[in-house]
Order: structure tokens, then sequence, then C-alpha cells
């Protein structure tokens, strides 16, 4: 067994590694980090993931639900450490899976890898009471700085494989599961007939829209890509970036800035507004349905799928599903009483399947102009991935055999 | 295994710490507050999360508010406010150390533990022993007081189990007035006894004291996921809030309040004061001390805890309507309601006069088809009544 995988072994049970090997860990990180493009290119099938938040227990929890690494391929869109007890073990773990699987881990950053910000909820004070220096809270400061700030998935499916149940329905855009993998709900794409158990999705009707209608049959896809790409990015959309390709451009080695095109990605929200908005956060900016689908449109995506809010219900497709929030901490900060969620894309079996991690899929965003009017009214059925949100619950405290801090939640008393 | 009311207690100490953290952050002005809190074991203070900053910002802002209205509608006259289970609270100092708050009596009223550390250290710390000069001894009732302050003002504390005061045989507060406006202020208190015994407190004043207003604080919604979480976390920390589950939400808070006997009340979440009365400068700089990622997890939190109360405050030193919700119908006319109620003040304090029997007249001049209902909404009307039972009760 090597080094790693024991690192790895130890941070599963939820102890923390040397400081030596933080400091190598974080080295080797780094130097493959430094080799991702801001947009990293992802090939189905992968898992999608929010944010974690430190809640170590609830990481393994999302492990058992949607199958361990590297047997399953994940996306982490940031949001790794602060708030919960265990930041430390947490974004260790990832980072170790990350050396160990380079191809089959993928983290971007979240505005939570910051050394600002981590100073205030949490991952600072966490390092400093588990070792007694700041020396590693640097080093894994030293890791957020090179971490990609974005991720384009292509090759996913726009029919689901077939989970817990006998045959594939390939009607079904969106499949609910819970964590023991059964279907709760299906909802079938627009036009299709024989849609009975077709509802809205979080119960928001407008809001969330009916799945397949809309943007998510934006793109028409693209040789090898049938479902459109989907990009990752933690917060969202920025008015100082209209392409991919200008993220591509952007120099990203550093603290995450206050202002600015790195700044909006990893802080702004998608709001029910025209155009632009103020943050209520101070920083980034809300975004409204125009935008996400002029850009999608533009950009030959099919869906972006964002991070950094909390939903109760774990997911929420938004602007007739051209993006989605995946939220990935249950019972955030052990008080909100929230459920989970992490969206797998399957794999299209027509994909080519492989993809560069370094180079990403420059000249993909041709500013629209070959693709025609926006939201054109090709009624070809089958367009934007289909999608399978696993749901699930905060871990048990005492669950697999781990000592879980009784946590204590702050309330006003 | 500590007691229940140990448990409670410490509720106190939480709330200290909550303070603490916001004054050195900069979201509250307290220069008492630090003398209030056991230096932590590490040495360094404790920091509570923005969002907490938050709330007990907003909490303390959005009472400081009320009372402040309250003292402004009574300004000249004895008055009185009866702090239950206020525990370290600072509020007494903050308000002796004003130059305006004269002929005001402050009650506290907490557990003889509670009320005996913050006798010491009302002895033992310059700074509140410059408040409160002559504190005195504890007596056999377990209350100590200062009849002597400046301007005709005066702070008692009584060490008692709250729930004494809803038993028939209960011994009255001594330093309680019967005759000159009180309000009740109830700071996550009442939450923690048994939902008789809280309305039973709050009838041992209203049965006393005809000129009552009260301010209540608590938390609500506990049956939403993050309410159910709350309920639970809390159990696990052995704190119970029974009236949580009888009052859910502002509404059935209002309801609890008209129960008891007041006249227009109110009920608004954090959340909500949070967003009507906090201006947008004021959002700006609190927002700019440390920033609020957690935006969603705000709204949650801020959502579960609500202020509740009745008129208590005058429209002289600000807008009322922004003090209140856009439900709030000023079917009066305030500036000639004021105008009247002005002349009816003077009127009885002239000629010693009833004030049902005065007020009958005026309605009956004044409201003929308007308003069969005597005791009309908005605050102009309560204000008054502040002045005009004071002299109704002397009278009698």
């Amino acid at each position: 067994m090597s080094d790693l995988d024991k690192a790895i072994a130890q941070l599963r049970a939820c102890r923390p590694i040397p400081e030596a090997q933080v400091r190598e860990v974080c080295h080797k990180a780094r130097e493959l980090l430094i080799e991702e493009a801001n947009v990293v290119t992802v090939a189905a099938p992968v898992t999608i993931c929010g944010d974690i938040h430190g809640q170590f227990h609830d990481l393994m929890e999302l492990f058992r639900v949607g199958g361990d690494p590297p047997d399953t391929n994940y996306l982490f869109m940031g949001d790794f450490v602060d708030r919960g007890f265990y930041s430390l073990e947490s974004f260790l773990l990832l980072l170790c899976l990350k050396v160990r699987y380079p191809d089959r881990m993928t983290l971007i950053r979240g505005n939570h890898e910051s050394r600002q910000i981590t100073t205030v909820y949490g991952f600072y004070d966490e390092c400093l009471r588990k070792y007694g220096s700041a020396n590693v809270w640097r080093y894994c400061c030293d890791v957020f700085d090179y971490l990609a700030l974005g991720a384009i998935v292509l090759g996913a499916s726009n029919t689901l494989e077939p989970t817990n149940e006998a045959t594939t329905r390939d009607d079904v855009e969106i499949e609910v599961c819970n964590a023991d993998g059964d279907a709760i709900s299906h909802f079938g794409r627009r036009g299709k007939a024989g849609g009975s158990d077709q509802g809205s999705l979080n119960g928001k009707t407008g809001r969330t829209g009916p799945p397949g209608s809309g943007a998510s049959g934006s793109s028409g896809g693209t040789v090898g890509n049938p479902a459109g790409a989907v990009l990752c990015v933690h917060g969202g959309l920025s008015p100082l970036i209209d392409t991919v390709d200008k993220i591509r451009l952007l120099d990203r080695k550093q603290e995450v800035p206050h202002e600015g095109a790195m700044c909006d990605l990893l802080w702004s929200d998608p709001d029910e507004i025209d155009g632009w908005g103020l943050s209520p956060r101070g920083a980034g900016f809300l975004f409204g349905a125009d935008i996400v689908k002029m850009f999608n449109h533009r950009n030959d995506l099919s869906l972006i799928a964002r991070a950094h809010q909390l939903v109760m219900e774990g997911f929420k497709e938004m602007f007739d599903a051209s993006i989605v929030t995946v939220w990935s901490a249950p019972n955030y900060c052990y008080r909100c009483g929230n459920v989970a969620a992490v969206l797998e894309l399957s794999e299209d079996p027509g994909g080519q399947g492989f993809f560069s991690r370094s180079n990403g899929d420059v000249g993909r965003s041709d500013g629209g102009v070959n693709r025609g009017v926006l939201l054109d009214s090709d009624d070809g059925s089958k367009r934007g991935p289909a999608r399978r949100y696993r749901v699930f619950q905060a871990a048990p405290q005492d669950s697999r055999g781990m000592p879980a801090k009784k946590p204590v939640a702050d309330y006003f008393l | 295994m500590p007691s229940h009311d140990t448990i409670i207690q410490g509720t106190d100490t939480d709330a200290a710490v909550s303070r603490m953290s916001a004054v050195d952050l900069g979201y509250l002005e307290d220069q008492y507050s630090r003398f209030f809190v056991q230096a932590p074991a590490m040495g360094a203070a404790v920091r509570r999360l923005p969002i907490i900053n938050r709330g007990t910002y907003t909490r303390t802002t959005a009472l400081d508010r009320l009372i402040g209205s309250f003292l402004s509608a009574t300004d000249g006259q004895e008055r009185q406010i009866v702090s239950l289970g206020a525990g370290t609270d600072t509020r007494a100092f903050r308000l002796f150390n004003k130059e305006s708050q004269a002929k005001l009596i402050y009650h506290e009223v907490d557990f003889p533990t509670v009320i005996a550390r913050k006798y010491h250290l009302v002895r033992s710390i310059p700074a509140l022993r410059a408040v409160i000069q002559r504190p005195g001894s504890i007596d056999r009732t377990h209350t100590w007081r200062d009849e002597d302050l400046p301007d005709g003002s005066q702070y008692w504390c009584y060490g008692l189990d709250l729930r004494d005061l809803s038993k028939p045989d209960v011994t009255p507060l001594a330093g309680l007035r019967t005759d000159v406006p009180t309000l009740l202020l109830s700071e996550c208190c009442l939450c923690y006894l048994e939902v008789t015994e809280a309305s039973k407190v709050i009838k041992y004043f209203t049965d006393r004291i005809s000129c009552l207003s009260s301010v209540i604080y608590e938390a609500v919604h506990p049956n939403d996921p993050f309410g159910k979480q709350m309920v639970s976390n809390l159990a696990a920390r052995r704190i119970r809030m029974p009236t949580l589950e009888e009052y859910t939400d502002p509404s059935t808070q209002e309801a609890r309040l008209r129960d008891a006997g007041f006249d227009s009340v109110h009920s608004l979440t954090i959340e909500r004061i949070w967003e009507d009365w906090i201006s947008p400068d004021e959002k700006e700089r609190v927002d700019n001390l440390e920033g609020l990622d957690e935006v969603e997890e705000w709204s949650l939190l801020a959502d579960h805890y609500s202020v509740s109360w009745d008129d208590v405050g005058s429209e002289t030193d600000y807008d009322a309507s922004f003090m209140v919700d856009s439900d709030y119908e000023p079917s009066r006319d305030s500036d000639s309601n004021g105008l009247v109620e002005q002349e009816v003040e003077e009127y009885i304090r002239a000629s010693g006069m009833l004030k049902e029997e005065l007020l009958d007249d005026v309605d009956d001049g004044e409201e003929k088809s308007s308003n069969a209902d005597t005791r009309g909404p908005g605050a102009v009307f309560q204000i008054s009544d502040f002045g005009l039972k004071a002299v109704a009760d002397k009278t009698t």
C-alpha cells in the first residue's frame, strides 16, 4: 500500500494526516492542477456535486449514494471547506483522491476556497486547532489558488442508464432517486406522450419550468456530443464573460479577487430578474433567465450546473432547465434541515469518450453566429442531457462506526 | 446532569457571548457587554458567525426601537420597564447612561443566582457602579435595588423563579408600580415556560397594571424543515420551548397578545424587520463589517424568530408607519387624531375627569360612522393611553 493509499485510508476514517504529509500531497496536487485549464474538460459519465462545507460524514454518505471513487467519476464544484467541523479531513481526502485518480476526480474552486473567507468561516481556526499552527492552512490555500474555475462536461447522454429499474425509459429527461437508488419520480420530455408522472420539480411551477422545455434544448448538439455541453461553475456568470473562451483567458492563480470576472464566477447567483442585478452577498452579481439563455446559446451549452446556494430540496432547476443549482451538504451547518443531491450525467453510447483535460475544448464558442436564432423552433425532442438527481439526507451521527463530535448549532437563545 | 433550569440559565451565557461578538465586530455599541462575559478559557474573544451577529444586531435594534418609542411616548412621566429573564442583559445600564431617560423604573426578574451574580458585578466593576451607585445589599427575598438613581429613576432586581408569578399566592414584586405606564419585555424568556405558566405570568402584570404594553421576542415556525431541525437540535441540548409549539407563527403570536388583552398587536419575523426597519445606509454599514455570504441561511434563520408587540410607541420621534407592517391601516387620520388626543389629555389633566367618559364623548363626536370600536387601531391612540390612564388611575 502506497503512502498515498494509506493517507486516503486514514482520511476516510476521518483522522487527519501528519503535517509533513499534507505538505507533500498539496505539492503534488499543485503540480497536477497547474496543468489543468481554467475550464477543465470532463467526459461523461460524471457525478456532479455541490457544496460540501466540511461535513465529512455527509461526504461519506455522498460516496455511498453516488458510488465510491474511483468507480464513479466525480466533479466537485467547490466549497469543500468552512462551516462544518471537518473541513480539513474533507478537503484533504478529496485532494488525495485527486492526486491518486487525477482523471476520475475534478475539483473546481468555490468562493470559500480563499484565504480571506476561510479566516471568517472556520477552516483557518480548524487548522490551527488540529495542528497548532497555520502551516496546513497555508498549504491548502496555496492549492486553492490552482483549482480550476470551471468545467465543461461533454458526451453526456440524453437518455438515462437504468438504475434499479428493469427497463430504460428513453423519454425520461429527469429522474429523482432516493439514497437507496430507488427512483422516486420521473419527468418526461416535453412533447412526448405519456408523461403521466410529469409534474413540476421542486413543487414550483414556472420557476423550475417543465423539464425539457426551452433552453434545455437550445443546443443542437455536436458530433459526439448530442446532448450539448454542460458548464459547471461554483457561482455563475459574469457580465465580463460572454464566452467560455474568455474564462480560459483569465489568470486564475491568485487569491479570489473582490471583483472582476473570476470573483463573479465564484460568487454570482441566478435570480428571477431581467439582466444583471446587485448581489446581496456583496460580491458577484445576480443574473436573470435572459442572461443564462443567451450565454448557453452562444456557447453551445445545454445546461449550466452550479452550486453556491442552499436549496432545501438538494437541487433546483431554473429558467426552463437552463441552469441548475446542486447542493450536496445535507442539513447544512447541522441546522438547516435540508436534503442534499448530486447530479448524474450518463455517457452517450455514441460519444467519442475522450477529451483532453488540459486543452479544454477551445474554439467551441463561436459567438453563436452559425447557430441560427436564439430559441429556434427545431422540435427534436431529445435535447439536453438526461439528468438523474440522487437525493440524500444527513448521515446519522454514529454512521459507519466513526466518532462524530455532537455538533452544536447556533441559535438565538 | 444539570437541571432544565440550569440549562435555561446557560442560554443567557450564550446570549451574552453573542452580544459581545456583535459588539466586538462593530454591529452594536454597548460599553457594558464585556463585563458580563466570563473570560473564555482560550483567552480569545468568541467570534460568532456573521448571520448570528446580524441576528443579534437586528433583534437588539428592534427592541431598542420599540423601547425607545415607549420611552418617548411617556417622556416626562414616571414609567417602568419590566424585563423578564433579563439575565446579563445590559439594556438597563445603557438606558440609565442616557441623560434623557428620567423617571424610569427598571425591573429585572431572573433566577436568584443570576440576579446575585449581576449584583456582585455591579458592586465590583466601576463602570457599572458608575451607573448604579448605591446597589445596597441583597435582601431576604433575593431582591436588590437602587432607588436613588439620577432624575428620579430606579433599578430593581428580583431573584425569583418566574413561574412563581403564575401562582395564586405570589408575593408581589416589591418595587412594581401599578399606576404608571409599563412595558413588559420578554427577550427569549417566556418561551421556556409551559404555555399556561407563560400566560399566567403575563396575566400577573395585566391584572395589576392598567397601562401595560408588551414586547415579546421568541422563536417561531417550528414545523418546517429548518424549524424541525431547530427543535431537535435544542432538544439535544435539553432545551425545550413549550410556547413555540403553541404560538407557531407571527399571526398566532399576535393572537396570543390579543387574548392577553393587548390592542393593536403586531408581529414580524426578524427577517422582515431586517428588511423593513433597517435603513439602506445602516444595512450597508452592517454588511460591510464582515460581509455575509450565507444569504439563504440568513433568510432561514431570521424567518424563525419574531418580535411581537402592541403599540408602544409614538409618532413624535419617527414615522410609525415605518415601524409597522404594510397591512397596518391608519384608519384614523393621525394628525387630527393626535391633536384631539392631546386636547383630551390636557382637558383630563385640568378637570380630573375619567378617561373613558371623555373618550366616549370624543369618539361619538369624531368617529360616528367610521369606527364603532372606540379603541381604534393606530399608535397615536395607544400612546395617549399612557398619559390618560396614568391620570385616570390617580383620580380614582
